[in-house]
């Protein structure tokens, strides 16, 4: 009884892919608007001197067996001399430098509007998805779960007896929550802020 | 694939690795193995395969693009990657959603609807 429940060719149509369009047109959206507000940032001449500095001493590090040792030595104490080493920061400067990185308005501007950027359009497509999308059957996923699964997979549907392969709206959106990150990084490229990591 | 080869001239010194190389030759596989779970998602979907069938379906597909990107890497991992674990295990479980979601997608359009 429970198997081959017959599903209207409508849910199809009106619910499974207009959220999944819906969710990959999200992602571009995103994608694009991330892009368009990232303040440009103007390049720091001392950060960018100490990051160059940064990059020379790990090449001389991982090269470090094919130059004769006393050149290696002499260009160490190049960068590690007290007086006027590349590298050497004294203490007092290193915890001012600490605190001025998190105080700095920039970079925390920019680590708050990623993490709104990510958290206001899965919030609102959740809310949607709730209030359209509840109370029915929407799709029928291949594999069997445990019942253990049962309330989190059918929170909308309020039969006990319906096969646990039958799933509920909300779980088709975190099915394609999950399953588009890979389709994101085939059609945006490299460096796209759909990582919820 | 454009892979580059990094390897140090000298055999017997610790290896330098040119992270860019590296970089660029790990994406190749990223994208395939992405690719291939994808298209393997939908072909699970429409054959019907179910429960555990499908997931031992998509193992036969990741190890059907493991073959193949270790026959491009001409079967010697260290020109091209750090270890054999990237070429062969890199990306796998990540496929793994985007396998379900399109064997769901396909499975249901095909034969529930």
């Amino acid at each position: 009884m429970a198997d081959d429940l017959v599903l209207d060719t409508a849910i199809r149509n009106w619910v499974l892919v207009p959220l999944s369009v819906v969710m990959v047109l999200i992602g571009v959206l995103r994608y694009f608007v991330s892009k368009l507000i990232r303040s440009s940032q103007n390049p720091d001449t001392k950060a960018i001197k100490e990051g160059q500095a940064v990059i020379r001493a790990r090449n001389l590090r991982s090269a470090a067996h094919l130059i004769p040792s006393k050149s290696f030595r002499s260009r160490r104490i190049y960068f590690t001399n007290e007086e006027n080493g590349l590298l050497y920061v004294p203490k007092e400067e290193a915890q001012k430098a600490q605190a001025q990185m998190f105080q700095d308005p920039n970079m925390a501007m920019d680590m708050m509007k990623k993490n709104l950027s990510m958290i206001i359009p899965q919030t609102l497509t959740f809310a949607w998805v709730n209030f359209f999308f509840s109370g029915f059957v929407a799709a029928k996923i291949p594999f069997p779960l445990t019942p253990r699964f049962r309330s989190m997979l059918q929170n909308g549907i309020d039969l006990s007896t319906v096969d646990v392969s039958y799933v509920s709206s909300r779980s088709w959106y975190f099915l394609n929550l999950f399953g588009l990150r890979g389709f994101f990084s085939l059609i945006l490229g490299e460096e796209n802020a759909t990582d919820d990591a | 694939m454009a892979t580059q080869d990094k390897r140090s001239d000298t055999s017997d010194f610790p290896e330098i690795v040119n992270t860019d190389n590296l970089q660029s030759n790990m994406k190749p596989i990223y994208y395939s193995r992405t690719f291939l779970s994808i298209i393997g998602g939908v072909i699970a979907g429409i054959w019907g395969f179910t429960g555990f069938t499908g997931f031992v379906f998509y193992f036969v597909v990741m190890l059907a693009a493991s073959f193949g990107l270790a026959a491009k890497a001409k079967f010697s991992a260290d020109s091209y990657f750090d270890s054999w674990n990237r070429v062969l295990l890199d990306g796998i479980l990540g496929g793994l959603m985007s396998f379900v979601l399109f064997w769901t997608f396909a499975y249901d359009i095909v034969h529930i609807f």
